[in-house]
């Protein structure tokens, strides 16, 4: 059995569910599915929808929204939190080391050629100085839940994470449908989420910049998966959202077109991938950058958010290392462990791998988006077999964890309230100072018995709630 | 504000004033045939008006009432039909919806959730005058929301000019379908003729303005000068370059576009009838359309095309 995050192993509710508790069994019994419907009719009309890639007829879905939140008391919260922050501080010390001194390659703790044969290690960052030496502005740390006190990171996400605006528009979705439940509970607000990534973003000007730092979101546009997020974040914040095309390169410095001529560019907060950044510098066939931006980037002239290459940090195959990179540039013990990992390239544990399939999840390392992994308890034998067909043949893709029983909250199911596995995901800014705000986007695998919350796999959002003390 | 938001504004919201303007056109026609007008005389107009004759005569051959029914309102090949139109005034918001107010988003993809369902069969059973009110209704709450809504700011100029060049461009349309011969003295007409110039009037919602203004019977002539030169009639000429002179005047007074429509609204505010109408209606409303086309050109070159 998993651990359930409302009820409590010895029968009753934990402290954080009573007052939620006690609601639900004063309600009529038709409310969670009416107000459901509800939302997503709201959701529908409010246009929050998430495109799926290679789905032509429903391009436009809804990500499945769950109205019965997510309860974290605020010691469960101060954990996490402090366990993320610490996590994002040794991440960005790593990134500035790696493209830098390499004094953890020198140690030995990291083999040489993981990080520099790593396809996500960008040369093109060796040397170069990004202001306050950050690197990753806005991270997505993926934690789960197996027992009261256990959490451990799954994965972490440093490219350009979404999800935030699910965060905030779940919270303006179950304040709007459940007034009463916010008066009965003290749950920590969210919604300064924008403010503190404008400022995160206005503290790290480039070099090349007086006065206030003109800030904008660079999307793919809007047949990006994303978009919507994109979207609400520039309006969220008051920036511009441009596209490549918007943005051109000219005299060492980057401009937008505007209706009254050209205007200064300093940091972009960008959710495009490195690949499509600049086609002189990487995918020459990517119409979505902005041609000449690395030249500029390197001669300090504009900041990216998060900068090129942070994806050498957040492959699975360096997760591994994140608790020695803890004590190796913090000298602290970490606060949230990471999930044991085998490496499939060590004959030992490849050995023991093949031999537990059935038991394991594997991962392909630089697979994301809950495509190409296996969860053995719940795949097909042809499946496993699939997979140990790939991995004989390149171990060095795949890691494999065992199978965690993800904590489950309970959740409005076609037949009633039914416990689901979820994850959370807190978003960790870095600028001045390294912040998040109380909460996150909590996952949950709809499907019975699922541990894939992904939502490109038909997984659904919680509002999760952090509440302000401790239940007594 | 970027020049790709600013031709996204505009064109949201010419794409949603030309889905109104289709309903008013498939209006006159709906009154004009359930009068007794002639089949192609009724329903022919709707495509000249929308310049989609060419279009419709390659797929369709012969003017039937179903068959322009089904090419204005439904057929996606036909980039003017009312659900185009408000496909791309939805795709052209999306683009936007960081910068117009969630309100005004919402509507127009509300509109667009709504449109898309729309069959055929599901037109029939509805009624053609129940889906144009609709349409049109949809149409004024979009315009309410941007009025009620936006900040007077660039964002809000650029959606109003989308309006009023759209809408000008319309209103000389409808005014050209039986323009030939028409000059200030056509103060009389036949009942044929009587019953499309009030149609024409009722399409725009301007018929009890007629009745109130002009004493003397309903007249080519009055109703030339009503939906031309009237600054007091929303969708006259006059008064759709009233607005863009000022929005133009707001975004930059010394652009050539703004010269380019302040021309234009001088004519329209100091000319006569009689010396508008010098060449015939027909010629006035022609001349009329390729100035506005050459004014939505330099916009474009002035603002929404960037450096």
């Amino acid at each position: 059995m998993a651990f359930d995050e409302m009820k409590a192993p010895q029968g009753g509710v934990r402290s954080s569910y009573r007052a939620y508790e006690n609601w639900l069994l004063s309600i009529a019994p038709d409310t969670l599915p009416r107000k459901h419907a509800q939302a997503d009719e709201l959701f529908r009309r409010i246009g929050i929808t998430f495109n799926v890639y290679g789905d032509q007829e429903g391009t436009e879905r809804l990500i499945p929204f769950d109205p019965i939140p997510r309860v974290l008391s605020a010691s469960e919260w101060s954990r996490v939190e402090s366990g993320c922050i610490q996590r994002v501080r040794a991440l960005n010390a790593f990134l500035g080391d790696i493209y830098h001194g390499q004094e953890i390659l020198r140690a030995g703790i990291i083999p040489r050629e993981r990080i520099l044969a790593n396809g996500f290690y960008r040369p093109e960052m060796q040397d170069l100085d990004v202001a306050r030496d950050v690197y990753v502005h806005v991270a997505g740390i993926d934690v789960v839940r197996v027992g009261a006190d256990e959490f451990y990171v799954l994965e972490d996400n440093l490219r350009t994470p979404s999800g935030v605006s699910y965060m905030l528009e779940n919270r303006a979705m179950m304040m709007r449908l459940f007034p009463d439940l916010f008066a009965l509970h003290r749950v920590r607000p969210v919604d300064h989420y924008p403010d503190l990534l404008l400022k995160a973003l206005r503290t790290v000007p480039p070099a090349e910049c007086d006065g206030e730092p003109t800030v904008v979101v660079l999307t793919p546009g809007y047949y990006n998966s994303a978009y919507f997020e994109h979207a609400f974040l520039a309006e969220q914040m008051g920036v511009e959202l441009v596209e490549g095309r918007d943005l051109f390169v000219d005299d060492g410095k980057v401009w937008m077109r505007t209706t009254r001529g050209p205007k200064r560019v300093d940091v972009i907060y960008r959710r495009l991938d490195d690949d499509f950044l600049d086609p002189l510098a990487f995918r020459p066939d990517s119409s979505l950058g902005v041609p000449g931006l690395l030249s500029v980037y390197r001669a300090g002239g504009v900041t990216l958010a998060n900068a090129i290459g942070t994806g050498v940090a957040d492959d699975k195959a360096t997760y591994i290392h994140v608790p020695d990179m803890i004590r190796f540039y913090l000298g602290e013990e970490p606060i949230l462990p990471n999930v044991p990992t085998w490496k499939l390239e060590n004959p030992d544990d490849r050995a023991h791998v093949l031999e537990h399939l059935g038991e394991l999840v594997v991962k392909e390392v630089h697979g994301s988006g809950g495509y190409g992994m296996l969860v053995g308890p719940t795949a097909t034998k042809a499946q496993i077999e699939e997979f140990r067909a790939k991995i004989v043949a390149a171990p060095a893709s795949y890691i494999a964890q065992p199978t965690l029983a993800l904590s489950t909250c309970p959740t409005l199911v076609d037949q009633g309230i039914a416990p689901r596995h979820v994850d959370l995901r807190p978003f960790v800014l870095s600028g001045e100072q390294v912040a998040l705000v109380p909460g996150g986007l909590t996952r949950v695998a709809l499907k019975e018995g699922s541990l894939v919350v992904n939502s490109s796999q038909g997984g659904g959002t919680k509002d999760t709630w952090v509440l302000e003390d401790d239940a007594c | 504000m970027l020049s790709r938001t600013a031709d996204h504004l505009y064109w949201m919201s010419r794409y949603m004033e030309r889905a109104e303007n289709i309903a008013r056109f498939l209006d006159v026609a709906n009154r004009l045939s359930l009068s007794g007008g002639a089949r192609d005389a009724c329903w022919r107009p709707v495509l000249t008006i929308g310049g989609g004759e060419p279009g419709y005569a390659s797929g369709q051959g012969e003017v039937t009432p179903v068959g322009v029914i089904a090419y204005a309102v439904l057929d996606g090949a036909n980039g003017s039909s009312m659900l185009s139109c408000l496909r791309a005034a939805r795709e052209n918001a999306h683009a936007v919806r960081s910068v117009i107010p969630s309100e005004l988003w919402e509507s127009i993809n509300a509109t667009w959730l709504d449109a898309k369902t729309i069959t055929g069969a599901r037109l029939r059973e509805q009624g053609l005058v129940a889906f144009c009110d609709w349409v049109k209704d949809r149409s004024h709450l979009f315009r309410g929301a941007t009025y009620g809504t936006m900040m007077r700011d660039e964002a809000f100029h650029f959606t109003r000019m989308g309006t009023f060049i759209e809408r000008a461009d319309n209103t000389a349309r409808l005014l050209g379908v039986r323009a030939q011969g028409v000059t200030a003295d056509t103060r009389d007409a036949d009942p044929a003729e009587q019953l499309h110039w009030a149609a024409v009037l009722r399409s725009v919602s301007a018929y009890k303005a007629y009745r109130t203004l002009y004493r003397d019977g309903l007249s080519p002539a009055g109703v030339a000068d009503l939906l031309i030169l009237r600054d007091d009639m929303p969708r006259s000429l006059h008064a759709c370059l009233d607005k863009i002179a000022v929005d133009l005047q707001a975004l930059c007074a010394s652009c050539e576009c703004t010269r380019m429509a302040g021309g234009l609204h001088a004519e329209l505010h100091f000319g006569r009838l009689a010396s508008i109408l010098g060449g015939g209606l027909d010629g006035a409303v022609n001349s009329f359309i390729d100035r506005n086309n050459q004014l939505a050109a330099q916009i474009h070159a002035d603002f929404l095309m960037g450096v």
